[in-house]
């Protein structure tokens, strides 16, 4: 028998709730495998290099805070610890070192830009982290001075032929290098992206060369690749022989009296995998639920064609199917089902796309590898046995003879069961919206201790130094700008780190977020105001004089045993040398709530004219130039900036950001996430009211003679449909229970990510269930009120 | 001997009480008869037919069908049983709505693995013989009831079965339809089929060769 041919006929056969099965399933597969696909991406992470499971990342390990015993892990090293690997410790069979510039505007000779991720890269890249090479000798080129290669990408939209050509980077005005050959454009799945690999001998043209160094300038990523069998826990010794070797370390140790610096090595594909562990469980939490409360609708619906199914299964036993045959039967439907449901999945999944991709980062395609592919096509494998088998052996269990003689449903509890699935799914994903809206809110507009309304900023990243007095001098000619000021970074982008030495400079007391330079207007534009000493206005402010946050000044009153305060005082920052503390200003949220940076943090004062000065002697040195707009003034503001700014660009490329947008921005995983769960969420009330709407519905027919004979001896509407509301709800309200608990740990994980949260008040929890209890009441009451209003003598006829 | 039924007992246990659905029933069946089985609602005609016909088990008692112990025998060796010798027709039809007269007709054949160009010739042959040739390719529900019931008849009969069991099946047509069933199975045991049927009608009882009566469960 051609089952499928069959398994489509029925698909538009009226009581069997194809449509509505198929809809739920839609939803709930679309969601389940979009949220899940991610999830299984994140593990899928490096794992295309050739031997990827013998690949490692090294990562140093110091302790941050000096007087705990909590080490950090940081995956970057000094310039000379690869090589060093390779050379002193036997079982490395290579290892190399990348070191980013950062993401540049590059320009070609016929004055064209693109946009680029740079590395400089030594020349045994490709003995670990190897690529298909479109043109060119890797090695060759790692090895000559000034000499790139670049991604496949790059070389298309420059227009295919590119070796040989010369290319000019923006921030890097006075240099150029050559193009010796083309690599494999990488995937997006992978902990270290570049589209540009420069020659790691060229070091020095672009940063300060610290390629021996075998202490401090740790930006090295550095990745080993380990001989087959060897484990990594076996090379600790040697490691730390190359340490005491080069790095005297038992010194180090001795003098500051205890561990300074270890090296651990991370599998790199599972590098990915620990930075998100958290999203992880969630995404994975939320897809499962999704796809469970779906497939226990999908069930529902279907055994709930159980009298017309009986004796359709029947009929075929008494022309001599066997069980086998009725299992195939449905195992074909429900695959034909799956089928249609996994087709609108996927156009379910390329409508959402442009959402999808803004909330993961990458394209969709990028998740169409092996890794993602088999797992979820197993997993759709599994649904379609789990979700045939059991109505199939159902179904083929019926005795023929009760089939025929007009079988009735008996009331099932199991039915009570898979509802209730839905009712916990419903509420647990209500109140994980609920909470990561609240969440989401209160993050956006918490007070970051700083301005960001109408403050604007550029970077002066290939700016001609020479012109940068006449942009300034412009800006505050603008009347809508209200103040105008110089500063290396962002409170929104984060700071560089550096330590505070004890006052006789022979410890680490702590690390600070360093914010390097600003100049005398920087602090008011942000309006961040100095609580203790003067800030950077005063005119005996002198270059190098530091503001220190409150953090940090009671950690220096602490480990120095300052009863005086700490304005005035000398103190030592490595990097800055011996300076003096002018002010305190209160803490503000580095980064953001999200992934906030709590270290203490400082700002470093330079006048104006210092700034310009640099800009001139260097010109690939950058800062920010910041404006503060005044109130009201913003219409078409940033446009006009930039026009101010391009008169220092010789490409007329100036970027101006709002620092407004970008704090928004930076909770922008927070709302994508919310988004997600407000998705997810009505995929989930989508189903459970279907649910509900199926499974009242076969009730009250079921039922109808019951309630024919309640009317006829008296019963009002009222009456009626208290008792069975009541009985509905007496299984959604432990049901609603246990959502709620799912969700109060779920929302709990989360919110361990973020140093302010959300009051998670008893209130939002009731009402929550009280909306769930709600729509169970208002769904299941419609239902029974059309059948409890039909003539009860008809019903009774019926019977 | 077609058939052989030796102190048949069916029950159900209800508020503790047992409620015999068949009574010590004994019935011998010869090849080619045609038995009508009488009775009011509730007399146990249609238990008595499925237990027959292997679909409903029995508790107590002996069956034996071409020599063969039914009560001995295990789901499987029946089910093979009355695939191979049992056609069934039923009141209500019971022709499956998604398949076409043709596929109706068919399906046994599939289930008894025939190959499909047999298929094909016994279901033309089947068609040809009940005049329905015209409508091999319309569903169930675009027939008239004696054509659907034709159409049941003409499925019970394509694997050339032994016995066929008739549930009451003139039940859901007019009388003229009716007739011309009871025509055709007068004309099928004169061809050699063995027939049972249940029925109310003393009408369609007279077709047959011999009349069981049953009530509350026992022959009398």
């Amino acid at each position: 028998m051609n089952y499928l041919k069959l398994a489509f006929r029925r698909l538009f056969r009226k009581g069997e709730h194809a449509f509505t099965r198929i809809i739920s399933l839609t939803a709930g597969l679309a969601f389940g495998i979009l949220l899940l696909s991610e999830v299984l991406y994140y593990y899928s992470y490096d794992s295309f290099y050739p031997d990827a499971d013998r690949i490692y990342v090294v990562h140093e390990n110091f302790k941050m805070d000096k007087s705990s015993d909590k080490l950090e892990s940081f995956p970057r090293v000094s310039g000379a610890i690869a090589p060093g690997l390779k050379a002193e410790v036997p079982g490395i069979e290579a290892a190399t070192r990348l070191n980013s510039i950062g993401d540049h505007v590059i320009y070609t000779d016929d004055l064209n830009s693109y946009d680029a991720s740079i590395s400089l890269a030594d020349e045994h890249l490709f003995d670990v982290l190897p690529l298909p090479m479109v043109s060119g000798n890797p090695k060759e080129i790692l090895n000559s001075p000034m000499t790139c290669m670049v991604s496949q990408e790059i070389a298309d939209n420059m227009g295919g032929n590119v070796e040989g050509k010369v290319i000019g980077i923006k921030n890097y005005p006075d240099k150029k290098l050559t193009i010796g050959g083309v690599f494999e454009t990488l995937p997006e799945n992978t902990n270290y992206t570049y589209d540009i690999l420069v020659s790691m001998v060229s070091t020095e043209q672009f940063t300060w060369d610290g390629t021996n160094n075998w202490m401090g300038n740790d930006r090295y990523y550095a990745c080993v690749k380990l001989s087959p069998g060897t484990n990594p826990k076996d090379l600790a010794h040697a490691v730390r022989a190359m340490q005491v070797k080069h790095q005297d370390i038992e010194k180090m140790e001795e003098e500051q009296q205890g561990i300074v610096l270890q090296y651990s090595f991370m599998p790199i594909k599972k590098i990915h995998v620990d930075n998100v562990k958290d999203m992880i469980v969630i995404l994975s939490t939320i897809a499962l639920a999704v796809l469970f409360v779906s497939l226990m609708n999908y069930i529902l619906l279907t055994m709930g064609t159980l009298v017309t199914r009986a004796k359709s299964s029947a009929i075929h036993k008494t022309c001599g199917a066997e069980t086998k045959n009725l299992q195939q039967m449905i195992f074909s439907e429900t695959a034909v089902l799956f089928l249609v449901s996994i087709v609108g999945a996927i156009l379910m999944i390329w409508a959402l796309k442009p959402m999808a991709e803004a909330q993961w980062g990458h394209s969709l395609s990028s998740v169409l590898n092996p890794y993602v592919i088999v797992p979820l096509a197993l997993l759709v494998v599994f649904l379609i046995f789990i979700t045939s088998y059991f109505p199939g052996r159902f179904f083929s269990r019926v005795p023929v003879a009760t089939a025929f003689r007009d079988y009735q449903q008996k009331r099932g509890k199991w039915k009570l069961v898979l509802l209730s699935f839905q009712f916990v799914g419903a509420t647990f994903i209500l109140t994980v919206l609920v909470i990561v809206t609240l969440q989401y809110n209160s993050m956006k507009n918490a007070d970051h201790g700083y301005i960001t309304e109408g403050v604007y900023y550029g970077s002066t990243e290939g700016m001609d130094g020479n012109k940068l007095s006449t942009v300034l001098n412009e800006l505050r000619a603008m009347p809508e700008i209200e103040t105008v000021g110089l500063g290396y970074d962002v409170p929104i982008s984060g700071a560089s780190g550096n330590n505070v030495l004890s006052p006789d400079e022979k410890r680490d007391l702590f690390n600070v977020a360093d914010f390097y330079e600003v100049d005398s207007n920087y602090l008011s534009i942000l309006g961040i105001k100095v609580d203790e000493g003067e800030d950077f206005t005063n005119k005996e402010a002198v270059a190098n004089d530091v503001l220190i946050s409150k953090k940090g000044a009671e950690l220096l009153k602490l480990n120095n045993r300052w009863t005086d305060g700490v304005v005035g005082k000398q103190i030592t920052i490595s990097e800055h040398g011996n300076t003096t503390i002018r002010g305190v200003f209160p803490n503000f949220v580095v980064r953001s709530i999200s992934d906030p940076d709590v270290r203490p943090s400082v700002f470093f004062y330079l006048p104006e004219e210092k700034f310009e000065q640099l800009k001139i002697e260097n010109p690939s040195m950058s800062f920010n130039i910041m404006v503060k707009a005044h109130e009201g003034a913003q219409e078409g503001l940033i446009n006009k900036i930039t026009e101010v700014f391009n008169l220092g660009f010789p490409h007329d490329d100036a970027e101006i950001k709002s620092l407004e947008a970008e704090q928004l921005n930076a909770y922008k995983g927070q709302k994508g996430f919310r988004n997600a769960m407000l998705i997810g969420n009505i995929i989930i009330l989508l189903v459970t009211i279907i649910g509900l709407l199926g499974y009242t519905f076969n009730e009250s027919t079921r039922r109808r003679k019951e309630l024919a004979i309640r009317r006829i001896n008296g019963a009002t509407l009222w009456d009626i449909l208290k008792a069975f509301i009541s009985d509905l709800e007496y299984v959604a309200l432990p049901a609603v229970l246990l959502g709620l608990i799912g969700a109060w740990f779920t929302a709990d994980k989360w919110m361990q990510n973020f140093a302010f949260k959300v009051h998670l008040h008893w209130g939002l929890f009731a009402a929550c269930s009280l909306f769930i209890l709600l729509l169970v009441a208002l769904i299941a009451g419609i239902n029974y009120t059309r059948t409890a209003n039909q003539n009860p003598v008809d019903a009774l006829r019926q019977e | 001997m077609l058939l052989q039924l030796n102190n048949i007992f069916k029950w159900v246990n209800s508020g503790g009480q047992r409620i015999f659905l068949l009574k010590d029933i004994n019935l011998e069946v010869e090849e080619g008869e045609f038995i009508s089985i009488m009775g009011p609602s509730g007399s146990g005609k249609s238990t008595l037919l499925n237990v027959i016909g292997m679909l409903d088990a029995f508790d107590e008692g002996e069956y034996n069908f071409l020599e063969e112990s039914v009560h001995d025998l295990k789901e499987k060796h029946r089910a093979n049983l009355y695939k191979e010798y049992i056609g069934f027709v039923f009141q209500s039809y019971h022709l499956l709505d998604e398949l076409t007269v043709q596929e109706n007709l068919e399906m046994p054949l599939i289930y008894k693995k025939f190959k499909g160009s047999e298929r094909k010739a016994m279901v033309a042959d089947m068609l040809d013989r009940f005049s329905i040739v015209g409508k091999k390719d319309l569903f169930p529900a675009q027939l008239s009831g004696g054509q659907q019931q034709l159409v049941g008849i003409a499925r019970a009969l394509i694997s050339n079965p032994k016995l066929i069991l008739a549930d009451e099946p003139t039940g859901n047509l007019n009388s003229k339809q009716g007739e011309e069933i009871m025509e055709l199975f007068k004309q099928l045991n004169e061809e050699g089929v063995t027939i049972i049927q249940v029925t109310h009608s003393e009408k369609n009882a007279e077709y047959g060769s011999r009349i069981i009566n049953l009530l509350d469960g026992r022959m009398i």
